[in-house]
């Protein structure tokens, strides 16, 4: 008789079985665990760390739109952070007009329509054609939001403050409450994540991204499956922009530049591609990394300053480009595969197999 | 005679804890890697030369003043990190950087009421709305542009100009008052491009030289402005240039080399070369605290030393008005300010409705390798009535 609480090889005997998503008990309690710690964690952090904790969870978000596009589906994107700003921009037109819930899905509206639109060249172009053609998406978004005045021309668009159930959101609790918003709207999204591979949409995504020709042949439609990648995974990106916007007060064309996308990118490397704990390692990895180097080179800079030789600075942007490098070239599966391994250590430990 | 040490014990450390001084923080976050650290860099150093000047001469009594010059990386995100650290430390006032980190923090900034001094001169960032707690160290980029424009129709009376932009809201800030002020004056602005991150600016030249240009404002930092100014060049131009604060200066000089030969270019700075005591103290300050010739020969240097200065002389006017050190009251002084500075051709001053420190500019012209100026101090004598309508 099989223990509902553990699991002791991979042993499945139906379909069901190998789609579901906790196999034992113990997966489920410590994912309940886990929320339950996270949605407490505000309490033992203090302002400045939620900032931090806000911005990789918003981060992740868009990781994980991106983990669709070019994880699951094998579509290179290089305007991910366009489409977060599709959505930052569309917050900041009807935020005035609507609650801050409302915003969020109207805003992933659009910038799923616009994902759906960019997807358009998917149908004839793949590989770094496609990259291309995503990247031109992202200039021409800059271009466009630069040249008009109702965006005030790339210039700051402030967010309204927020009002939720009596509850006025100022500068000591704007952190904390815009994680929980985030928290709530990231766990849902992130199931929405994963049962994708469960259904029918997300195997031809799958299949297409291994060999569309094949799919096509198998009866899937490559075309319509591509142009949906492009506009859920938008979706998910317009929705990280509308909380990027409320999170950050205003609207910058700055915050949603070509540097970010790739920022993305690297951030769905590190983390894993096409995986969904790899969409929060990476945000998060990456965003310490960047805070951990400066509070180094700070130190470098006071042990070790020669003059015209910058060194304490030199290490953050030296720190960001090696971690990519080393990642890509020693583990190329990113921290989720390491995750993977050490759940695999525990789930048969005390015995070695 | 126990009793009689333990007395002299107790003075001492009565007197330590009198004598020692407060601490006062004051953080700037800016690019000093990523896009505009040519400048940035060298603007940290001036602030981090100013306090360790105000704190060798004990400036402010009493005082010590801790400077943590931050690098952003040109990131708003990381702009924004600092900036609410600054706020959750009791910081009294806040020194910025950029054009899109100052106006995204505008609203944060009049919740909090910190006082924020930018290196970024955009108009915007004193504009209504959340506008109380912003001052500028200078005139904004559109004085700037306009007292150059001001001065091409004295000196050329109609003259057909070209404007040349950064693609940004740092970029684009003076367009539509300079439009308005080339009305009045009398000169007309023919076209306005927005300069590509290219290398080559041939197309965009020609196309000025087929409208008759005479000369091309920019509204840029310096590399680009040295590329098109050396394609003009190249291509045997007959047009002279003109830009405001961060488009010229000595780093132009360097990186255009005898292609910046009669550029103009207007600033509030003084130039190290000069022979005034806000050069000598800039050169002093440099060879002081080992800044090397590029440091100190740049415009970004005096700039950030100003901003330093700024925010440590209003903490001096708030203890010396006997006011504990705070935002608010830091605050308060700033708009009594009326500071005969040592590094800027004019005061600062501020007041409720005026967040403009130094009000006058000058006109300098590169000639063999220098700017030398060609005006005397002036105050834009348009901008007030294209801009405010009055």
């Amino acid at each position: 008789m099989r223990n509902p609480w553990t699991r002791t090889g991979n042993y499945k005997t139906s379909y069901a079985q190998d789609t579901t998503i906790f196999a034992t008990y113990s997966e489920q309690a410590s994912l309940v665990v886990f929320l339950v710690g996270m949605l407490v964690l505000p309490r033992f952090l203090v302002r400045g760390d939620m900032q931090i904790l806000d911005l990789i969870l918003i981060y992740a978000l868009a990781v994980l739109g991106l983990n669709i596009i070019t994880g699951y589906a094998g579509l290179i994107n290089i305007g991910h952070a366009a489409f977060m700003g599709v959505g930052a921009y569309t917050a900041a037109l009807v935020a005035p007009h609507l609650p801050f819930w409302a915003v969020l899905p109207v805003s992933g509206l659009v910038a799923a329509m616009a994902g759906a639109v960019v997807g358009i060249p998917a149908l004839r172009i793949k590989h770094l054609y496609l990259a291309i053609a995503t990247l031109a998406f992202q200039l021409i978004f800059e271009w466009a939001v630069g040249h008009s005045p109702a965006l005030e021309q790339g210039g700051a668009m402030a967010m309204p403050r927020v009002v939720f159930l009596g509850y006025k959101v100022g500068f000591k609790n704007h952190h904390y409450f815009w994680y929980y918003v985030t928290f709530v709207v990231l766990v849902l999204m992130a199931f929405a994540f994963r049962n994708l591979l469960r259904t029918r949409f997300g195997r031809s995504l799958v299949a297409v991204r291994d060999n569309d020709r094949a799919a096509d042949a198998m009866g899937m439609d490559p075309g319509r499956t591509k142009v949906f990648a492009f506009a859920l995974g938008a979706f998910y990106a317009g929705v990280a922009g509308a909380l990027y916007a409320y999170w950050s007060r205003a609207v910058v064309i700055e915050d949603y530049s070509l540097m970010i996308s790739i920022k993305f990118l690297a951030m769905a490397i590190v983390g894993g591609l096409g995986t969904l704990v790899g969409s929060f390692f990476g945000p998060a990895f990456l965003e310490l990394l960047d805070i951990n180097m400066e509070t180094f080179s700070y130190a470098i800079k006071e042990i070790y300053n020669p003059p015209g030789v910058d060194v304490g600075s030199a290490i953050r942007p030296l720190a960001f480009g090696l971690a990519i490098v080393l990642f890509l070239i020693f583990e190329p599966r990113g921290l989720a595969n390491w995750w993977r391994l050490l759940r695999s250590y525990f789930r048969n430990w005390p015995f070695k197999y | 005679m126990k009793n009689k040490w333990t007395l002299w014990a107790l003075a001492a450390v009565l007197a330590m804890g009198f004598a020692a001084a407060e601490k006062v923080h004051i953080m700037w976050s800016g690019a000093i890697t990523g896009p505009t650290s040519d400048a940035g860099k060298y603007y940290a150093q001036g602030i981090e030369d100013y306090c360790s000047w105000a704190n060798d001469t004990g400036y402010v009594s009493g005082v010590e003043f801790v400077c943590e010059t931050r690098d952003d990386q040109y990131n708003n995100a990381n702009t924004l990190r600092n900036f609410e650290e600054a706020v959750d430390r009791g910081d009294p006032v806040f020194l910025g950087y950029s054009t899109g980190g100052t106006l995204q923090l505008k609203p944060l900034v009049q919740e909090v009421g910190v006082p924020f001094i930018p290196a970024s001169y955009h108009i915007g960032n004193i504009d209504p709305p959340d506008n109380d707690y912003i001052f500028l160290p200078i005139a904004s980029y559109s004085e700037q542009v306009i007292a150059v424009l001001e001065y091409i129709a004295k000196v050329s009376p109609g003259a057909k100009v070209a404007m040349a932009i950064h693609p940004s809201p740092f970029g684009r800030a003076p367009v539509e008052d300079a439009k308005k002020a080339a009305g009045e004056l009398g000169i007309e602005i023919v076209e306005v491009q927005e300069m590509a991150k290219g290398l080559d600016y041939t197309a965009t030249l020609k196309r000025f030289e087929n409208k008759g240009v005479q000369y091309i404002v920019y509204q840029n930092v310096a590399g680009p402005v040295a590329n098109m100014i050396k394609d003009a060049k190249r291509l045997g131009l007959k047009v002279k240039h003109a830009g405001a604060h961060y488009a010229g200066g000595p780093d132009l000089l360097r990186l255009a080399g005898d292609a910046a030969e009669g550029f103009l270019w207007v600033t509030a700075y003084y130039m190290p070369h000069e022979d005034n005591a806000a050069a000598k103290f800039v050169k002093e300050l440099g060879a002081k605290y080992g800044r090397p010739a590029d440091a100190i020969e740049s415009v970004h240097y005096p700039s950030g030393m100003l901003a330093a200065a700024i925010a440590i002389e209003a903490i001096k006017e708030a203890g010396e008005a006997g006011k504990k050190i705070s935002a608010e009251s830091v605050y308060q002084a700033l708009l009594k300010m009326n500071w005969p500075n040592k590094l800027a051709v004019g005061p600062v001053t501020y007041s409720k409705d005026d967040h403009v420190g130094v009000d006058q500019l000058r006109v300098l012209e590169a000639k063999n390798g220098t700017f030398l100026p060609v005006t005397e101090p002036f105050s834009s004598s348009l901008f007030r009535k294209v801009h405010y309508g009055k």
